[in-house]
């Protein structure tokens, strides 16, 4: 679905991504790990393209991505971005936030688009929340949100940028349970995060990252068990 | 004669005969007329002129709007107002026989837009980058998110600040009888010209200006607290 080809990023004189080389198939659920600073979110942030790749290719379906002539907006309605600071809309009401992508892009009628979202509400355990503003709401709810909002696009693919990082610890569960739930409807998706619980139970693949390089990757119980590289070892015994 | 009797003959000498007050009404309503114009000149100029200074793009035509609205705005902060207002009348239409409310309308206009297009480049560029992130994210195209999600954002943090320029523009019109515009501070003179007398003149036309910028702030301050209740940041 996603072929990555020697993909690299400078931030000025900084490198960041180094030459990352990843193919993400339909229904995987592909987890990154890894050191802050190590390239994980500059990484999936180049898959959307929110950051413009320096050098090497990103294929969505075939078709090379980052090259002129392509409709980037059309390429980032395939793909659902959840942010670690969940940037819902703050003068949009719940409902609003949800529908205004598909109305705006697609068309979609005002009912068929308020259908959709409180479906989705439903899917997210929200739904009596539809009139309220994002402050109103907590930070896992803002999440549960997030989530509701990308899916609205009917992505498909959904990225997720240390989605728990900016919460309450007993906010966590709520946003990862509604992320399994994902999962477990086989959407593709790609995880950075430093929740290993989560990564061991969801992710069919995790990829450790340092430095701008994918060091090692495996399934996740190969991964935490048995590590191979030194500074996937060295990294996991300084958050296990 | 006591003190409250040439006071009010004052008064009646400058303010009621021969109408005097309608000269005073009819300058008012050039100044607001000037004023009008020059807010929806400086406001559209001035929006245009912020979405080409924030614009990322490289083509072409843009790169050199963008190059222009530098110049643009660099020029007119740099040089009084007032002088522009001459250069545009006696330079810019000099040849050209037009209403004089039109030519400070637009030269007060120019004036605005620049100082309009940093207060609204500021108050866009105060929004969290990562607004405009999701929105691009979900697939909104760059002027898709500008309209829904930035700029209804934008326009409380904006208001103030606009509000302000706006006063400003009210009370700068008090030039433009200088290019022999009737306006407000004009009709006074008038006055003056034909009562020899400074003071009544003046002093009503200070009040009038007070209040209109008294209304207009009051107007202000509701308008920002209505646009304030839609969302409790």
């Amino acid at each position: 679905m996603i072929k990555v080809d020697n993909l690299h990023k400078d931030f000025g004189n900084l490198k960041v991504l180094k030459g990352v080389s990843e193919e993400i198939k339909k229904g995987e659920k592909v987890v990154i790990i890894g050191p802050s600073g190590s390239g994980k979110s500059t990484f999936l942030r180049c898959l959307n393209l929110l950051e413009e790749p320096t050098g090497g290719t990103i294929e969505l379906n075939g078709e090379i991505i980052n090259q002129k002539g392509v409709d980037i907006n059309k390429v980032r309605q395939k793909m659902g971005m959840v942010f670690q600071q969940f940037n819902l809309f703050p003068h949009l009401s719940i409902m609003e936030n949800i529908t205004l992508a598909p109305m705006k892009i697609k068309k979609m009628s005002k009912q068929d688009a308020d259908e959709l979202a409180i479906k989705l509400l439903k899917k997210v355990g929200l739904e009596d929340k539809a009139d309220s503003y994002p402050s109103q709401l907590s930070g896992g709810q803002q999440q549960r949100i997030a989530i509701a909002r990308a899916l609205a696009m009917e992505p498909e693919i959904m990225l997720f940028d240390e989605p728990t990082s900016a919460l309450d610890p007993e906010m966590v569960g709520e946003v990862l349970d509604v992320m399994k739930d994902l999962a477990n409807q086989g959407m593709t998706m790609v995880i950075v995060t430093h929740e290993m619980g989560f990564a061991k139970e969801v992710g069919s693949r995790v990829l450790f990252m340092d430095d701008g390089v994918v060091v090692e990757q495996a399934t996740p119980s190969e991964l935490f068990s048995n590590p191979k590289n030194e500074r996937t070892k060295a990294f996991l015994n300084s958050v296990l | 004669m006591n003190f409250w009797q040439s006071l009010y003959d004052g008064f009646h000498t400058n303010i009621i005969v021969s109408d005097r007050w309608f000269l005073l009404l009819k300058g008012l309503g050039i100044t607001l007329e000037i004023s009008l114009f020059a807010v929806i000149i400086g406001v559209v100029l001035g929006v245009i002129l912020a979405l080409a200074k924030i614009s990322k793009s490289r083509n072409f035509i843009i790169v050199f709007f963008r190059w222009i609205s530098n110049v643009f705005i660099d020029v007119i902060r740099g040089t009084p107002s007032f002088v522009q207002l001459l250069i545009i009348n006696f330079v810019v239409f000099a040849s050209v026989d037009i209403d004089k409310t039109i030519v400070a309308s637009i030269a007060f206009g120019l004036n605005s837009a620049a100082y309009i297009a940093e207060i609204i480049r500021a108050g866009i560029q105060s929004i969290n980058k990562g607004q405009t992130e999701a929105g691009r994210s979900l697939g909104l195209s760059e002027g898709l998110t500008m309209r829904y999600i930035i700029l209804p954002q934008a326009i409380k943090n904006i208001l103030p600040a606009l509000g302000n320029e706006f006063i400003v523009l009210v009370k700068e019109t008090s030039v433009a009888g200088y290019i022999g515009a009737y306006e407000l501070t004009k009709a006074s003179q008038i006055i003056t010209s034909r009562t020899y007398n400074s003071f009544w003149p003046l002093f009503a036309i200070a009040v009038i200006y007070f209040v209109v910028v008294k209304l207009l702030s009051v107007a202000l301050a509701a308008l920002e607290n209505k646009l304030g209740k839609s969302d409790a940041r």
